[in-house]
């Protein structure tokens, strides 16, 4: 048995991002997605648990506020995750939480894992698809004092104790680590599944909690430094080529570089 | 004001590329502490006032560890270092442990009297995000490698061997090392990207030949080198692997997601082809061409040799 508790962002979707006239993205009014390799944490988890039992506990913390235009957002995409598999959702939502920085959202993570009880294995995705600071897994392993390895590409569990495979820039590192521990994968260590429907209509039947940080008994200031989102400008010519001969366009094309001056004729 | 910094790297030989940004937030009096591996190159030694070396590999946590403990005993107010998996791993383990906020992969930083600014890719690459933090305030920041100037500050540097290391739960097993393509897409003029619109192995031998006529490299997106494993790592662009910036990059059958595109941002001219004409690359792109790329790569090819002959 393996208890696992898997840690799923819910990210701004990137799709459907909100930009203001000045550039400015607007966080609270654009919708949210979880985060893309989180579904391959997810994914993992299950895996585990098909194998070797136990039970899945998905932890989150929303981090997009204000609480009141997120919170439908949140719970629609926390059930899709119970869809998936997991057995229970816990999330905190608490405005102080809006755009704050990984050191209030693991502190607010941690206490929530440990009111919820003892876990073998936690798992995240390698990275968030929006702010990508990579901190959370290294974060809750200090907080909760074990072991972490993150960009796994491969898990096995063999007793106690997990083998697992990294994905480094220039190869292929094994480590073994007794649980529990804190890992994060990558985003190709699987193909994430898709729910049935019977599990979709399952999902709405399995607990999804919320708590607020007062609930956990924590007071954090977020208010140290805070972030201002701005869409980068692109300034590119855009001259497409479309239909017609493909020598002429290709002729075209040569005529465009050698004049930019980056072949030379 | 007395601001002593810590600069660490697990690998000295980019422990240099955060020196710059340690010289800045250093005040008037601050010391510059460097923790790494051995090293005998001599840029690294004299860059720092003290500098204490592993001798031997150390596991993530160990460093970790180290560092908690070298934080307290040395005042240290800000902790920097080069963004690197390991590293920022690290540095957010120790964070932690102080509740210090941390700034990943910081693109910029701007004294801006009372606060710093500083600034670092969102959004997959599609945004910036601006942090402004007080002066006082204790922090952690990584820095992408060959962003900052490469500085020497010629000291005379104390040199220390660490010889405490803590106990870790985790064994190393083996390194593997995966082959690397020999070539160096960050330094290249030209590169030729592939992208899932190849259908197989093989064809990435159309864009070989267009980078050759270039007298270019071939690079690609990610699920080309992690999913398929067709190129190696070192070719993969974007956002989580390698930022280049040639005078011309070629996407070929690429979608232009934008944690790819921020790998290629800042390229001097970009050709997007595709035979989406709604694909987002072609908003990135200088020049496009909505087309096959199994048609139009030889015919360029050609028209490239033939016109280089002239
Ligand atoms: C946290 C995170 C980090 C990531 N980091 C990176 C990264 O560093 N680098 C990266 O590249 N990706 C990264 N990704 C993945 C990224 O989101 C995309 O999935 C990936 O870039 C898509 O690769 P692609 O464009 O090759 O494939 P696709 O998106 O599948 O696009 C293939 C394109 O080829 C075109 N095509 C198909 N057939 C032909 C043909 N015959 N001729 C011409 N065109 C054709 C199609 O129209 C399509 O536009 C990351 C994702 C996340 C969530």
């Amino acid at each position: 048995m393996v208890n696992i508790a898997t840690l799923v962002k819910l990210s701004l979707n990137l799709n459907l991002l909100k930009i203001e006239s000045d550039g400015r993205v607007n966080t609270a009014d654009t919708q949210l997605a979880i985060s893309e390799y989180d579904k391959n944490a997810i994914e993992e988890a299950i895996r585990i648990k098909e194998k070797h039992g136990g039970k899945i506990v998905c932890v989150s913390a929303l981090t997009w506020g204000p609480v009141n235009k997120k919170i439908s957002d949140a719970e629609r995409i926390l059930r899709e995750v119970l869809a998936l598999g997991v057995d229970e959702a816990h999330f905190i939502i608490d405005d102080v939480l809006d755009n704050c920085t990984p050191l209030e959202t693991s502190l607010a993570l941690a206490s929530l894992i440990r009111k919820l009880g003892n876990f073998d294995l936690f798992i995240a995705g390698e990275s968030s698809m929006d702010i990508s600071n990579s901190q959370i897994p290294a974060r809750i392993a200090s907080i909760l004092d074990i072991p972490f390895v993150t960009y796994v590409r491969k898990v096995e569990i063999s007793g106690n104790n997990l083998i697992l495979q990294r994905e480094m820039p220039n190869g292929i590192e094994t480590v073994e680590v007794p649980m529990p521990a804190v890992i994060s994968v990558t985003g190709e260590i699987n193909q994430p599944r898709l729910p049935t429907l019977r599990q979709i209509l399952q999902s709405k039947n399995k607990p999804l909690m919320k708590y607020t940080l007062k609930d956990l008994g924590i007071n954090l200031n977020a208010k140290l430094m805070k972030q201002r989102i701005e869409i980068r400008p692109v300034v590119r010519k855009n001259i497409i080529y479309e239909g017609g001969n493909l020598e002429e366009i290709a002729q075209k094309l040569v005529d465009n570089l050698i004049q930019e001056g980056v072949i030379k004729a | 004001m007395k601001r002593n910094i810590l600069v660490f790297s697990e690998d000295p030989r980019v422990i240099n590329e955060a020196v710059y940004i340690a010289n800045i937030l250093k005040g008037n009096e601050g010391k510059i502490f460097g923790v790494s591996k051995l090293t005998e190159d001599n840029d690294v030694l004299s860059n720092f006032d003290e500098i204490h070396f592993a001798k031997e590999n150390l596991i993530p946590e160990q460093w970790a560890k180290f560092l908690i403990k070298f934080y307290k005993e040395n005042e240290i107010q800000y902790l920097v270092s080069p963004h690197t998996v390991n590293n920022n791993d690290i540095i957010a383990y120790v964070s932690a442990k102080y509740n210090l906020p941390m700034i990943s992969n910081a693109t910029s930083i701007k004294d801006n009297d009372a606060t710093l600014i500083f600034s670092r890719q969102v959004l997959g690459g599609r945004g910036i995000s601006y942090i402004e933090v007080e002066k006082s305030l204790k922090l952690s920041v990584t820095v992408p490698i060959k962003v900052y100037p490469r500085i020497k500050l010629d000291k005379q540097s104390l040199i220390k061997e660490i010889t405490e290391i803590e106990k870790t739960k985790i064994t190393s097993k083996g390194f593997e090392e995966i082959k690397k393509s020999g070539f160096n897409i960050e330094n290249a003029d030209v590169v030729v990207g592939i992208g899932r619109g190849f259908k197989s192995k093989e064809d990435i031998k159309l864009a070989q030949d267009l980078a050759e006529v270039l007298n270019g490299v071939i690079g690609c997106s990610r699920p080309i080198a992690a999913d398929y494993g067709w190129l190696p790592n070192d070719l993969w662009i974007g956002i989580s692997s390698k930022i280049i910036r040639p005078k011309l990059y070629i996407a070929v059958g690429i979608s232009g997601a934008p944690q790819h595109v921020s790998g290629i941002m800042d390229s001097k001219i970009i050709v997007a082809i595709n035979k989406d004409k709604n694909a987002t690359i072609f908003k990135y792109a200088d020049y496009g061409v909505v087309a096959d790329l199994y048609q139009f790569l030889p015919i360029f090819t050609r028209k490239i040799k033939e016109n280089l002959k002239k």
